[in-house]
């Protein structure tokens, strides 16, 4: 046995004792753990019969390092995905509509990916050593499954590598007629390769949760049984939108910054408006990422009953409180973006919708008390006894799962009519169906806020299967359904409209960076907490059910002791992404000041990595 | 101080960290991460205002035969199990339960015959009550009990008897497992326990 083995009794007892919390402050001490990296060795000494399964490292402990350097990895990875979408989607949206502003919108972002992209195969890489180096025997066992995957991962590597900087590099030289469409078309590729690199390792993480083993068939034939396991697709959708929403958010959270600091009002007005397009498209894809979350959950209940029930009703349950208080933040503020907009770019509009935003707001406020009520407390006795048993009558109410799909379900309608109000500010309707169409519209949306309401209410009285498989995807459907009727019927009724005040760019307070700055932190905690949840959720073992964790820290920490892990994590990566855009628009700046004569680039100084091509007059 | 205290006041100290920077400092960068401070203080504080609960292994129980005098002594292992590494209680009520998600074990010990209880924990499937809904629709998302001899539980036959013990005596019922049932380490296991006959399912199914 070796010397880390023979700590496990010891950490766990520590733990008990402690109420769970642990002696592992000292794991944010990052920096002390990287100066004790070469210790490692020292760590495995003791070993002294069979191979080893684990080494540790000392202070920070070989758990809490994976943990942040694995959390920074997916971010940045989310990020580098994210990133190409939200760029070509901006591309083509110039490319059709012929706005040359969201072309320059797109390069300056897929400015962003080669050191972005750099940065993040580097975590990559200090992940997979510190893998290799602490759970050799699990790291072993994974490659044995997976190790066809890993070549088909390398190969996809070397064509996203390639694509992006064909992407990259041949911005300039692509910009007209067929070249330009071949630039779109490599934009395609750029995302169709990232998708990729996105779920094949998302199968060696599902595989942990949900793995599915087969003894016998070829090596590829093993490995592709255990890359299609249960929550393999789940998980890819659940991610693919995610990382859009990261996208938009960061877009607009940098968009905030930088407004915040210029001073040009041409600065102003950029800003303000690429604020607006990251906000946007942040919460578009935001609407869709309940319905994909609630489908993985569904998939983790049907895989396993007791590993949902960890999450939903066991020591996890917590977590979804927490969850629901930064989901319902990001709300608010991606609400209270629009209704900024609607008040200081498009004057006179505030009176017409004081009203309306002032409702929103508090069925806002409501559907998020709601969604955060836990369904059950921890109480005394005497408590208990007062309240008439182990549930408070009211949450027993309103914290059931039921209530929770019905106001989530109302947030998103919520904010989507948020955005309709936005985009139908300062016009007048010209079209003779105008009123017959606002009418089909507001009937649509109060029939469908109705119907979600009574299939909430009914739902307490079916049995658990018809809410779930019945109600819940009705309530779904008719969210759906509402957005892609009033959608298509606002841009249709908005084609003919006559613009009665003009959009006023760079007038936005203050506040609105903040609130842009603040949806961004919002969704890397949400992936940090979440994080820790899926990996929580296999509890003790490496691989549920298959590979057991027998190292010191087969445990999950509670979460007031994680949640600095995952603050830490948030804001070490916030400082990354800030370096990364001071990196990528350094070179613009040396541009900038020598083009104004203020200064000269200094001689000598190689090109940066990643640099912008030079920009040549758009439109 | 506890640790959760100490945490609160780490936590605290970005917050007031964050506020000072908003006061003082003109530079928006700085200003920016100041902001950031107080949510990300603000989240941990909130994180740690909810009950705090570690997932720890399940401790190994260590069932030291010489130790067992009576029933009531494995009985009482079997409470333990039954509550930790069993996982019973995640599902199951003794007594009824809202929460409850699986049957009521309330008096099962006096309903079902011990080779029964031992097939039901390790062969669930082998016998389902055609009642066990209580109505309603087919049941498409099964609430599965798993086999509790296999991972991810795992519970040795020594742990399944003692739950079985534990059973009956929460049953008002005598224990009818014995020291002399359990398996002693590094010598061969005894008799398994029969699967349930079909008089004995029989018998259990009209008792429901």
């Amino acid at each position: 046995m070796s010397a880390i083995q023979q700590g496990v009794g010891t950490i766990q007892r520590a733990l008990r004792a402690v109420g769970g919390h642990g002696g592992w402050l000292a794991g944010l001490l990052l920096t002390v753990g990287w100066l004790a990296l070469p210790s490692i060795g020292f760590a495995a000494e003791g070993a002294t019969a069979g191979p080893t399964e684990y080494r540790d490292i000392p202070y920070i402990g070989s758990r809490n390092l994976i943990w942040i350097v694995a959390q920074l990895h997916l971010l940045l990875a989310g990020f580098v995905l994210g990133v190409p979408i939200f760029a070509w989607l901006c591309e083509v949206i110039a490319w059709r509509g012929g706005e040359q502003r969201y072309d320059k919108l797109a390069k300056e972002f897929t400015k962003l990916l080669t050191s972005a992209y750099a940065t993040t195969a580097l975590f990559g890489g200090i992940l997979l050593f510190l893998l290799v180096a602490f759970y050799p025997k699990l790291m072993n066992y994974l490659t044995d499954v997976f190790f066809p995957s890993f070549l088909v991962y390398c190969l996809l590597f070397l064509l996203e590598t390639a694509t992006l900087y064909l992407y990259w590099y041949g911005w300039d030289a692509m910009q007209d007629g067929n070249k330009k469409t071949l630039h779109i078309f490599l934009g395609f590729l750029l995302n169709f390769f990232a998708l990729f690199i996105m779920i094949v390792p998302n199968a060696w993480a599902t595989f942990q949760s949900s793995p599915v083993v087969i003894s016998e068939g070829t090596a590829f034939e093993r490995a592709w049984a255990a890359t299609w396991n249960p929550t393999w697709w789940p998980i890819n959708v659940h991610r693919l939108i995610a990382n859009v929403v990261l996208g938009g958010y960061i877009c607009g959270a940098y968009a905030g910054v930088r407004y915040l600091s210029v001073k040009n009002p041409e600065d102003r007005e950029h800003y303000d408006w690429m604020g607006y397009v990251g906000n946007f498209i942040g919460v578009f894809g935001l609407l869709a990422l309940p319905f994909a979350g609630y489908w993985l959950m569904r998939e983790i209940y049907q895989y396993n009953q007791q590993m949902g029930i960890t999450l939903m009703g066991g020591f996890l349950s917590w977590l979804f409180i927490i969850q629901a208080m930064l989901i319902g933040v990001l709300f608010l503020g991606s609400n209270y973006y629009f209704w900024l907009g609607i008040t200081y770019r498009i004057p006179g509009s505030e009176g017409k919708y004081r009203r309306a935003m002032l409702m929103m707001l508090v069925s806002l406020l409501l559907c998020l008390a709601v969604w955060m009520t836990p369904h059950s407390l921890v109480a005394s006795i005497e408590e208990a006894q007062k309240m008439g048993g182990a549930h408070h009558p009211l949450l027993g109410v309103l914290g059931v799962m039921s209530a929770k799909m019905t106001v989530s379900n109302l947030m998103i309608l919520i904010t989507f009519m948020s955005f309709v109000m936005y985009w139908r500010a300062g016009k007048q309707d010209t079209a003779g169906w105008a009123k017959l169409g606002k009418a089909v519209m507001g009937a649509v949306l109060v029939l469908a806020s109705l119907a979600v309401i009574v299939l909430g209410v009914w739902g307490y009285f079916v049995p658990a299967i018809v809410r779930i498989n019945y109600f819940s995807t009705s309530q779904v459907l008719i969210v759906i359904f509402v957005i892609l009727t009033i959608t298509p019927l606002t841009a249709l009724l908005l084609k003919s409209a006559r613009t009665t005040t003009e959009m006023v760019w760079g007038s936005m307070p203050p506040r609105a960076g903040y609130a842009l700055v603040l949806n961004a932190v919002m969704v890397i905690l949400l992936m940090t907490l979440m994080g820790y949840a899926r990996s929580s959720s296999r509890v003790h073992w490496h691989v549920y059910g298959v590979m057991r964790d027998s190292s010191p820290y087969a445990y999950s920490p509670a979460l007031g002791s994680a949640s600095l892990i995952m603050a830490f994590c948030t804001f070490f990566f916030c400082i990354l992404v800030a370096f990364i855009f001071w990196v990528a628009t350094m070179g613009d700046k040396y541009k900038a000041t020598a083009a104004s004569g203020k200064g000269e680039l200094p001689h000598g100084i190689p090109a940066l990595a990643g640099g912008a091509p030079e920009e040549r007059p758009q439109g | 101080m506890s640790e959760v205290a100490q945490l609160q006041l780490i936590a605290l100290s970005i917050v007031g960290i964050g506020i000072l920077i908003l006061l003082f400092i003109k530079a928006t960068f700085v200003r920016v991460t100041g902001f950031v401070a107080i949510v990300l203080g603000l989240f941990s504080l909130m994180s740690l205002a909810v009950p705090q609960m570690a997932s720890l292994p399940p401790a190994e129980e260590k069932i030291d035969i010489a130790s067992i005098k009576t029933p009531t002594d494995i009985a009482a292992i079997g409470q333990t199990v039954f509550f930790s590494k069993g996982q019973c209680a995640l599902c199951h009520s003794i007594g009824p339960s809202e929460s409850a998600r699986c049957p009521d074990l309330k008096g099962i010990g006096a309903k079902l015959s011990r080779e029964f209880l031992y097939e039901s924990l390790t062969d669930p499937q082998a016998f389902v009550y055609q009642d066990y809904r209580h109505g309603g629709l087919p049941k498409e998302y099964p609430a599965t009990m798993p086999a509790i001899n296999k991972d991810p539980i795992g519970l040795s036959k020594n742990e399944i008897l003692a739950v079985i013990a534990f059973l009956q005596q929460m049953s008002g019922e005598p224990v009818s497992i014995s020291v002399t049932d359990l398996e002693i380490p590094g010598k061969a296991p005894s008799a398994p326990v029969k699967a349930a006959e079909s008089s004995l399912v029989a018998d259990a199914s009209r008792n429901q």
